[in-house]
């Protein structure tokens, strides 16, 4: 004890050694309220598709029931999910792939090359972010129906895409605006064209990026409910698809609720697969 | 194998000018140096000569073809970066086999030739790394390898050893001399380390301002030295000024007066003398000062003296190591002195 005052250092007090030691665990209690909190929704939906239809409008919300499988069966047996979640693949995927097709080499030549009218023609591409969608539906939906993309895949595939490509264009521009120069130069040196350093380093590298794009682009579309409700009929994505639950009379919580957890399930899966891929890209790194 | 020519190259932007009027020939086999501090335009003119960066006037040719308007990929020059340009996602392996499958190179080929490369630079147990897993020494040597494997007409290197510690950047120096001589392919060498400049160049060309200053051997360019930014630029201690006004062979400074030199020239002057050929004279010494400060650097003892207002160094005897203050005189190698033009800085020449 002694030694310790003459060297200044004194032990930690009493109460200075407890709080030291609730510390982590303080933390640890934080973040799982955080976690409840955001996981409650998710919680609430799933056994929500478990519930009858009385329990699931039961005034007092009802934590303890009897649940049961019918809403699955029922939303099954119909095939109707299917056939939403077969147009929004098909339209999520679509508009991801025309995206990035549009946007990456677009944002590849906004960041490297230097021509009249560059910085005005990323403004003029962000733009289009400027109005609420909703002052564009009107016009679409005329243009729509006059040119037949009025309920095809196709129509919405570009309306999600007019919509999502400024995005994909400038954070795509950004991600390659940080790659080192270098780079594409060594492959110049190497004896590559611009398009061959573009593809085989420019490209890989910028996978993470381009991943981390990918998943929004696609969340995007997949959630995408006002256009694809408008511009299409009988095409019928998933949130649009959701809706038709929603009745005049009454909403069937539990076919509505089974529904939107079959149909979570490919979304989980989708951002869990690039979401590897996000961090084996993100590892590759070390430029230098 | 190549020779390049340079004809009165120049390279603006709006405004500036960062290469002005540069004419060069590099011989065939030769390693040339480009040497200067930063901003002098050297890096630029090795652009120039890659085909990174198009000139604005004069021409490039290479082995007599003229290549201004030919992409770098055409030139069949490789390039060794400062920061090495190395591919995250490709291993040692296919770094080394890029340049060749873009020439489309036979795959069966493909693999003798990469392990000829890999171990001309000692990575054979290295091949299957990315560059994250490399040092900075490996990931030096992956970039030349990646050069050296397509045996191309001409090397150009962009400070290739500064960013290496400086006990690697002494032995890559040797290696890349080595390899050099091996190789026998022509070398253009970018660097503002006049060590690296003076020990692998077969000629240096001292830039300053986007102008060459003096192109020659490393001999010349320290011993010979064309003005006064050579003069100072090259050698470590820097070399000796003293400022006065030369006549009739005799150097009026405002602290002594010197004798014994060319009578033919004369204006003021400035007297450059390198730290090795001032010597410690106690009878008929040329300057007389007082001793500043004595450094022991290991090999050597310098000796700053101060003479008036201004410093002397010299290299001195290390088993007479002086007191500080004490007063002391010096003696100046006539032969190896040399006289600048105080206003225009160019080398005043005595006619032989």
């Amino acid at each position: 004890m002694s030694n310790a005052e003459q060297g200044g250092l004194k032990p930690p007090s009493r109460s200075t050694r407890i709080g030291r030691m609730l510390q982590p665990w303080i933390r640890r209690l934080a973040l799982w309220l955080f976690a409840l909190w955001c996981l409650f929704p998710i919680y609430w939906l799933l056994t929500m598709s478990l519930k009858r239809q009385v329990d699931a409008i039961s005034r007092k919300p009802k934590f303890i029931f009897q649940p049961i499988w019918d809403n699955y069966l029922n939303v099954l047996a119909s095939g109707e999910v299917w056939l939403f979640f077969q147009n929004s693949l098909i339209v999520a995927l679509g508009t991801t792939a025309l995206s990035l097709l549009l946007g990456v080499p677009t944002a590849y030549v906004l960041a490297r090359y230097r021509f009249a009218g560059n910085a005005d023609f990323g403004f003029w591409i962000l733009t289009t972010r400027m109005t609420p969608p909703v002052a564009m539906l009107i016009p679409f939906f005329v243009v729509y129906i006059r040119s037949g993309l009025f309920d095809s895949h196709l129509g919405l595939i570009l309306a999600h895409t007019a919509i999502t490509l400024s995005i994909v264009v400038w954070l795509m521009k950004g991600f390659f605006e940080d790659l080192p120069l270098e780079l594409e130069e060594a492959a110049l040196m190497d004896g590559a064209t611009h398009f061959q350093a573009f593809r085989q380093i420019c490209l890989p590298v910028a996978l993470p990026g381009i991943a981390a794009v990918a998943i929004l682009t696609f969340l995007f579309s997949w959630n995408e409910f006002l256009f694809s409700l408008v511009l299409a009929d009988r095409i019928q994505t998933v949130p649009v698809g959701l809706y038709n639950f929603v009745g005049y009379q009454q909403i069937r919580w539990g076919e509505l609720t089974a529904s939107a957890v079959i149909m979570l399930l490919p979304v989980l899966l989708f951002v869990f697969i690039f979401q590897r891929q996000l961090v084996r890209g993100l590892t590759l790194g070390a430029i230098k | 194998m190549a020779e390049i020519q340079l004809r009165n190259i120049e390279k603006r932007w709006g405004q500036f000018t960062a290469v002005r009027d540069l004419s060069l020939t590099v011989e065939n086999r030769e390693f040339i140096v480009l040497l200067g501090p930063s901003g002098c335009g050297k890096t630029t003119t090795m652009r120039m000569i890659a085909g990174l960066e198009p000139v604005t006037s004069g021409d490039i040719f290479i082995d007599g073809t003229r290549v201004n308007d030919m992409p770098a990929r055409d030139r069949d020059i490789a390039m060794v970066f400062q920061n090495y340009g190395l591919y995250p996602h490709m291993t040692v392996r296919e770094h080394i086999a890029y340049p060749l499958r873009l020439r489309k190179v036979p795959e069966p080929e493909l693999g003798n030739r990469i392990s000829a490369a890999a171990d001309k630079v000692h990575l054979q147990d290295f091949l299957d790394r990315r560059p994250r897993a490399l040092s900075g020494g490996q990931r030096q040597r992956v970039a030349l390898a990646r050069a050296i494997v397509r045996t191309p007409n001409l090397f150009l290197m962009d400070e290739p050893l500064s960013n290496l510690d400086a006990i690697l950047r002494v032995s890559m120096r040797a290696e890349l001399k080595h390899l050099h001589r091996e190789l026998g392919t022509t070398t253009v060498y970018v660097t503002h380390d006049q060590i690296e400049a003076m020990t692998m160049a077969t000629r240096v060309v001292v830039m300053n301002n986007g102008a060459v200053e003096q192109i020659g051997a490393p001999e010349d360019i320290y011993g010979d030295p064309e003005n006064l930014f050579v003069a100072t630029f090259i050698g470590s201690p820097p070399i000796n000024q003293i400022r006065g006004r030369l006549a009739g062979g005799v150097f009026q400074a405002s602290q002594a007066s010197l004798g014994g030199f060319a009578k033919d020239i004369s204006g003021d002057a400035v007297l450059g003398v390198r730290p090795d050929n001032v010597s410690i004279a106690d009878r008929d010494a040329d300057l007389k000062g007082t001793v500043f400060a004595v450094e022991y650097t290991g090999s050597d003892l310098l000796i700053v003296v101060e003479v008036g207002s201004e410093r002397v160094t010299l290299v001195g005897d290390m088993s007479k190591r002086p007191r500080i203050d004490q007063a002391i005189g010096l003696k100046i190698d006539r032969r190896r002195a040399f006289f600048f033009d105080a206003k225009t800085h160019a080398r005043m020449r005595a006619a032989l």
